[in-house]
């Protein structure tokens, strides 16, 4: 115990914290200008200074540590003298523009001038210049208001790990700048702008728009991107909103952003919203009115299920839509239609992955703290780069990185590239090899009775594969193999993050039993990358074919029984078709409807031709959602729904996090859920629910998992998995193992071939931010990304446009050469209207976990010559 | 005195290994190796040896906290960025005796246990990097450098690291942001280098005559040693004098020899037998003395106490002709251009202090500026992060402390000619 | 844009150095000496090589005073004009320079001959007023010696 003085207060505190920290703790500010909760202490701006008994000099607090028996002295004469002279130091080169300037009223600099004068400066001379820059579209940079307290080249630096500002040059003339000295070259998350204490870096998206006490509301709410879940702060005036911003130490984020979670919100404005139902009449989408909408909607329904029975009805259902839209629309799927053909587009990869892990270790493996990352002594990353998928997941390996733990990277993971120790970028789709042989250098390495589980038998019984045969097979030495095996055995509490790409594969399924291998043989914890907000939550709903809301099989009789008698309704016993099957099945005819909530099937599902042509075949076709999508263009009856910042529900993120969405502003349109209550109303299942509050209430009856769960359990964010609520126990389930034979499995690429995969852009996540315009101002148009043997090949360069054709189809577009891209191939995003990856798409089906394999697609890229400046020729 | 640091420097090729064996160079490494590492370090502090990069801090002990961490590797980095105006003391050492700092060098490697030692260069010595690169392959060469030293299994490897033009690198904490190839700011301590120094590693930093000291007291033994100038602070010192005396250069006297001896005696007086005006003792950053202050003995404990510092050992000598506000204007503007623009008063102070010496300089001095000197200069003082700032308000406050009339005149002409 | 000379150099640095940033001044010294400064593109290369952020490098290249960011003359004279030098008489010598070679401080002159920029103490007080010629050191230099020395230098 420490014990210290501060202005005669005596506190004690356990460890040795810095005199500013005691100084919170007893209660007292000290101003600080270079200090900042999120970054290291600096000690240069020395606004700080306070004096120590028997020290002769003042002291900085932000840098000092307590000892015990220490006395502080925070605001005698002599401090304040000293920080009067600070500022009036500071205010040399200072523009005082304040009443232009957008910051005045959240100025750190202003509100201490105020504080602490002086109330005018003696300095004669010429203030430093520097024209503001504005050749950024997001941020501008006035230097002549810096006072170079480098929080933002710290944020940028440490937390951020972009690197993409420094201060340059010294003395006075320092300032910050972004390497071009112009435009940045960054990741634009705007924590930096988050940094700045005055108004040197700000949002261009915001200049003069707002003033700090125009805001009339602060809302907390969780950002829709990505599963991560941050906590934003979204400031309202009137009803709509004028800024998104995180608040220190708040959430999953602490007060970190990524770039769609602090400028994309801007799509909820966007021109393209569709703001009254609309009803097809020959052939052309007509307004209508809700009753009329609603009252066609479940006419058509009800014909079909006459016709041809429950079960010639599927629905898709949204991981952007909350926990309480998902499990309206699973029990009106249930209930009202008699199907359980319900999935969605966590199919693709969250959901197996997740089902898959714990069929092995059991329900809420999966379900790890985000912050326990950065804790990590080692991180596995496979599958995608997580930095651009879950950016501010991604801050926490880069902060493992800083602490100078291993960082193993499997395959293309471009923000990651001066974090990682081991980088490994194996032959297009050729990491199960490498796994493979990896699992079998750990299992060397590691004496057997490190396996103790059920679980270590089927370790035992993977055959083993040689490095050397690794080697062979996806062409990283095995010296490299077997010093990624060290390291990784090195480890006691690494994260093992998890993207799509190792899953979407006709091997994925042995690709998630090798990962569940190494993270049985390491003691990993698993993180599985998640796109969409919810796609957790959706699974705790029971939007997926096989499981009830709470994780219960459907096929077990008394769980099913359970459920039905919760809802008073019966519900089909068989399970239902997986995403994939009812695409397939809407083709060949056996799915006759299809009722889609809040999902772009006809973008979001590969080829888009063969999607095309499934939607065409329908008998009808309903979509929620909030903007004209492609395939709202092809719906029979198209409702209009709130969107994010407009509504009030839960998401749960990719650790299992149950977090409020607020309503921020009013909008057009109605609840996802409330239009799917009237429709079952209708259908004679009858559901009043007044308000979301309701519909969680019911979920807290319902689902065992979330046994009594309230909004109010979610304030403070540490409603965590499993929640109030009883996890399934059950037996281990024993994946059948059919190790491939390795050898065999080395697909040496011909010299011209060239192989297609995703591409996850950090700006674009593909449905939402399409329709921001901050976003497209930072990237506006999509390109695929090459490397550079191959641009060499084909001779193209940066901003030449290819024609990309695989056997589903050819799309054109731009290139970008990236040096240590791997060779042969092309990394292609799914993000724009009319250039998606995913219309050129071709897949096979993973029948093991049913998801859609898209690895040795083949395609050919053709220069087209451009004639005029203006389009393609 | 019998010269050691400076041993042998007449000779042309002095800077050659076999003229440095000749001359007995290399035997103390050998003798060092005799002896345990511990006992190495416990024979440097007997000594009383006091580092010789201004500070004074006794070497032997900065050595033993290094030496208590665990940590490993160590390093030893040698600071040769002598940065400091009117300081040249290092320059023989490293162009003409660069083998007597490479086994310096070597015996702290061995002490310290550390594998791997830097000297930080200054750009501004391009001659010197040359010298010393070669003296280093040659040592490399006849096995007193490298992984098998003198065939005892002692591991030690050395490399010249050139500095760019920054003062501030001097300060050994700047210096090892610098040799990490980052902005060379000081960081905050704790953690000192002797702990986490360079790439978070135990470091010891040392000025270049100080690690020159080594071999020297390893050879006499520290007994012997201690006995040379003032006993408080003892050893030979370099001297570097420059301005306006008749024998400027650099001069190997034992510590605590008085100011004016070294002026008069050594240097051979005023040039052209002017009259003294004022000596800057140890530095340009080292408060400024009137003629009449002269009698000092120029060592860490004495300094002090007739108002001024040791320093760098840098004698800058004015004669009756200078204009001293020019020479306080011209300090303040290297202090500025130096200021590496980490703290508030030091980045924004000095300038201020700056453009007000420009105008009274200048001719175009304001009433109240010599006060408006003297009140920013307290703003800075004892507020900065690093020495250097408050250097600038030292430099300033002794100028107008002993020569205000001279700032007076300027001003109070200044003002008569504009009104 | 490097030379494999300098390449090469830029590699046996790394191998001297425990780890790849500490190589960063010694690999800009690199660049300068090539090419006379240190342009954008060679701190990108610079950066690439070391795996330094191209703005990090930056921050870096331009704290120290003599890393050059604009092309030089053929020939660099450095001179000192702090307090040593300046009571010798240096700032004679600036306007020496200027009104016979049209050399400005930080300029060059127009025949591309010599560059001049003004040093903080070179170290050579002894011998003030005193001045770097690329790497030779003049000193004790005056009004009538300073042309002929630097004649020597096409
Ligand atoms: C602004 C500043 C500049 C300095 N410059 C030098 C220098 O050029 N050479 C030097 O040896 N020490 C210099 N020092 C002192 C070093 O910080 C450090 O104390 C010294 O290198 C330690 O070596 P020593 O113990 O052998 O003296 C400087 C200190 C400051 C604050
Ligand atoms: S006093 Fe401050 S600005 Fe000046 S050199 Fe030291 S740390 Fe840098
Ligand atoms: S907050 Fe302590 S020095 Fe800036």
């Amino acid at each position: 115990m420490i014990t210290v003085t501060i202005n005669g207060k005596q506190i004690k505190i356990e460890k040795a914290v810095t005199v500013l920290d005691a100084a919170r703790i007893a209660g007292i500010k000290i101003p600080t200008l270079c200090h900042h909760d999120l970054l290291e202490s600096f000690g240069g701006c020395r606004l700080c200074l306070v004096e120590v008994e028997k020290l002769p000099r003042l002291q900085t607090a932000c840098t000092m540590y307590i000892t015990d028996g220490m006395v502080v002295q925070t605001e005698t004469e002599r401090v304040v003298e000293a920080r009067k002279a600070m500022l009036e130091f500071l205010l040399i080169n200072h523009a005082l523009d304040c009443p232009y300037c957008d910051k005045a009223g959240e100025c750190d600099l202003q509100d201490l001038v105020m504080k602490y004068g002086p109330s005018s400066g003696r300095f004669a001379e010429g203030k430093r210049k520097h024209p503001e820059s504005y050749d950024d579209p997001i941020i501008v940079r006035n230097m002549e208001r810096c006072i170079s307290c480098t929080r933002c080249v710290r944020m940028c630096d440490k937390v951020q790990g972009a690197s993409a500002i420094s201060m340059v040059n010294r003395t006075s003339k320092t300032f910050v700048e972004p390497f071009s000295g112009g435009r940045y070259n960054c990741e634009y998350c705007g924590n930096c702008l988050t940094v700045c204490p005055v108004g040197a870096i700000m949002s261009r998206l915001h200049k003069h728009t707002y003033r700090p006490w125009y805001i009339e509301k602060n809302v907390d709410t969780i950002c829709s991107f990505c599963g991560v879940g941050c906590t934003v702060t979204a400031q309202v005036r009137g009803n709509s909103i004028i800024r998104v911003i995180p608040e220190i130490g708040k959430g999953v984020n602490k007060g970190l952003l990524c770039n769609r979670g602090r400028f994309g919100y801007d799509y909820i404005n966007s021109g393209g919203r569709l703001t009254s139902p609309l009803i097809r009449k020959n052939g052309v989408l007509e307004a209508a009115t809700w009753s009329e909408a609603i009252a066609y909607v479940a006419g058509r329904l009800q014909d079909v299920k006459d016709k041809s029975g429950g079960s010639a009805i599927a629905g898709i259902a949204s991981a952007r839509c909350t926990n309480e839209d998902n499990y309206v629309f699973q029990k009106f799927m249930r209930a009202a239609i008699g199907s359980n053909s319900i999935d969605s587009a966590a199919a693709f990869a969250f959901a197996p992955a997740q089902k898959y892990f714990e069929s092995i270790f059991g329900q809420g493996v999966t379900a790890n703290p985000i912050s326990g990352i950065a804790k990590a002594d080692g991180v596995f990353v496979i599958g995608g780069d997580p930095t651009s998928v879950n950016p501010v997941l991604g801050l926490q390996i880069r902060a493992a990185a800083q602490k100078k733990v291993p960082v193993i990277t499997v395959g293309y993971t471009p923000g990651l590239r001066n974090f990682s120790t081991h980088s490994i970028l194996p032959a297009p789709f050729a990491e199960t090899s490498l796994l493979a042989a990896i699992v079998s250098e750990l299992s060397r390495i590691k004496s057997p009775d490190v396996i103790k589980s059920a679980f270590g038998e089927i370790i035992r019984s993977i055959q083993p594969v040689s490095s050397e045969d690794a080697q062979n097979a996806c062409g990283i030495p095995a010296d490299e193999i077997r010093g990624c095996a060290d390291a990784l055995a090195g480890m006691t509490n690494p994260a093992i993050i998890i993207g799509r790409d190792i899953i979407l594969r006709s091997d994925g399924h042995t690709n998630l039993l090798l990962l569940a291998a190494l993270m049985q043989l390491i003691n990993g914890r698993i993180y599985l990358a998640s796109e969409q907000p919810n796609e957790r939550g959706i699974i705790d709903m029971g939007c997926v074919p096989d499981s009830l809301p709470g994780g219960r099989p459907i096929a077990v009789d008394s769980f099913r029984k359970r459920y039905e008698e919760f809802i008073g309704s019966p519900i089909p016993s068989s399970q239902g078709l997986g995403l994939m099957e009812i695409i397939a099945a809407a083709h060949s005819g056996q799915v006759k409807a299809l009722y889609v909530m809040g999902e772009n099937i006809a973008f979001n599902v590969p080829d888009h031709s063969y999607v095309k042509e499934a939607l065409e075949a329908l008998d009808f076709l309903v979509l929620q959602d909030s903007f004209m999508t492609e395939t709202a263009r092809m719906a029979d009856v198209v409702l209009p729904t709130l969107s994010w910042a407009e509504k009030e529900g839960s998401f749960t993120n990719l650790e299992g996090r149950m977090q409020h969405l607020q309503k921020v502003v009013d909008g057009q349109g109605i609840d996802d859920w409330s239009a799917l209550a009237e429709i079952s109303t209708l259908l004679g299942v009858e559901m009043h629910y007044k308000g979301v509050k309701d519909v969680m209430a019911e979920i807290a009856r319902v689902s065992p998992l979330h046994k009594g769960i309230t909004y109010e359990d979610m304030e403070g964010g540490q409603c965590m998995w499993p929640y109030k609520g009883e996890p399934l126990r059950h037996d281990l389930v024993l994946p059948g193992i059919d190790m491939p034979d390795v050898k065999s499995m080395l697909r040496k690429p011909g010299k011209d071939m060239v192989y297609i995969g995703v591409d996850k852009p950090l700006f674009h996540s593909g449905s939402l931010s399409r329709n921001s315009q901050a976003l497209s101002s930072i990237s506006s148009k999509p390109f695929a990304r090459i490397g550079g043997g191959l641009a060499g090949r084909l001779s193209l360069a940066d901003g030449d446009y290819v024609t990309i054709s695989t056997s589903a189809g050819s799309l054109d577009m731009p290139v970008m050469l990236f040096a240590d891209m791997p060779e042969n191939l092309v990394l292609v995003p799914n993000n724009f209207e009319g250039a998606g990856v995913y219309k050129i798409l071709a897949w096979k089906m993973n029948e093991n976990i049913k998801t859609p394999a898209f690895d040795s697609i083949e395609a050919s890229l053709k220069k087209i010559e451009r004639i005029t400046a203006e389009g393609s020729a | 005195m019998e010269k050691f640091l400076l041993r042998n420097t007449e000779h042309p090729n002095s800077a050659d290994l076999d003229a440095y064996i000749k001359a007995g160079g290399y035997k103390a490494l050998a003798k060092s190796f005799a002896d345990k590492p511990s006992d190495v370090i416990d024979e440097i502090k007997k000594a009383g040896l006091r580092g010789r990069g201004g500070a004074g801090f006794p070497t032997g002990i900065k050595w033993s906290f290094a030496a208590a961490d665990p940590k490993k590797p160590r390093y030893v980095v040698c600071n040769a960025d002598e940065g400091e105006p009117g300081t040249f003391k290092d320059k023989p050492i490293l162009e003409k005796n660069p083998h007597l700092l490479i086994e310096g060098m070597c015996i702290s490697g061995y002490a310290l246990e550390a594998e791997y030692g830097y000297i930080y260069l200054r750009g501004e010595y391009p001659h010197a990097k040359v010298i010393l690169d070669g003296a280093i392959q040659q040592a490399y060469d006849k096995g007193f450098l490298g992984d098998d030293i003198l065939g005892k299994g002692v591991r030690f490897h050395l490399v010249v690291h050139q500095g760019a033009g920054a003062y501030i690198c001097g300060e050994e904490t700047a210096l090892i942001e610098s040799l990490e190839g980052k902005r060379g700011q000081p960081r905050k301590r704790p953690p000192f280098p002797v702990n986490e120094g360079f790439l978070g590693k135990p470091t010891v930093v040392n000025n270049v005559e100080t690690i020159a000291n080594i071999p020297y007291i390893v050879q006499i033994g520290a007994d012997k040693y201690s006995q040379i100038g003032n006993p408080d602070c003892p050893g030979p010192k370099l001297f570097s004098v420059s301005g306006h005396v008749k024998k400027p250069g650099v001069y190997e006297l034992p510590m605590g020899t008085s100011l004016r001896e070294i002026i008069y005696d050594h240097c051979g007086g005023i040039t052209g037998d002017k009259a003294l005006k004022a000596v800057i003792p140890g530095g340009i950053t080292t408060p400024v003395l009137p003629a009449d202050s002269i009698d000092c003995p120029m060592d860490f404990v004495n300094m002090p106490k007739h108002g001024s510092m040791l320093g760098s050992g840098a004698v800058m000598v004015f004669d009756e002709t200078v204009d001293l506000v020019k020479v306080c204007r011209r300090a303040i503007r290297f202090l500025e251009h130096e200021s590496c623009g980490k703290c508030t008063p030091c980045r924004e102070g000095v300038g201020w202090l700056r453009s007000i010496l420009d105008r009274v300089a200048g001719g175009s001095g304001r009433n109240g500026d010599i006060d408006l000197l003297l009140e920013v200069s307290k703003n800075i003082m004892g507020k900065t992060f690093c020495p250097l700032g408050d250097g600038a308000a030292g430099v300033v406050q002794s100028f107008v402390k002993h020569f205000r009339s001279e700032f007076e005149v300027h001003v109070n002409n200044a003002v008569s000619v504009a009104s | 844009m490097l030379s494999d000379k300098a390449l090469n150099e830029i590699h046996l640095i790394k191998s001297k150095y425990q780890d790849s940033r500490s190589c960063l001044l010694p690999s800009l010294y690199v660049v300068q000496k090539e090419n006379g400064w240190i342009s954008p593109a060679a701190m990108e290369t610079v950066g690439e090589l070391l795996s330094v952020p191209d703005a990090t490098v930056k921050g870096v290249a331009t704290f120290y005073s003599m890393f050059r960011r604009e092309a030089m003359g053929r020939h660099l004279i450095q001179l000192c004009t702090n307090v040593a030098c300046m009571i010798m008489g240096a700032e004679r010598l600036v306007d020496i320079l200027r009104d016979k070679y049209g050399l400005q401080p930080n300029g060059t002159s127009a025949d591309g001959r010599f560059s001049l920029v003004i040093m903080e103490c070179i170290g050579a007080c002894d011998a003030a007023p005193a001045m770097l010629v690329d790497a030779d050191l003049h000193g004790n230099i005056n009004e009538n010696t300073i042309m002929a020395t630097l004649d020597k230098y096409a």
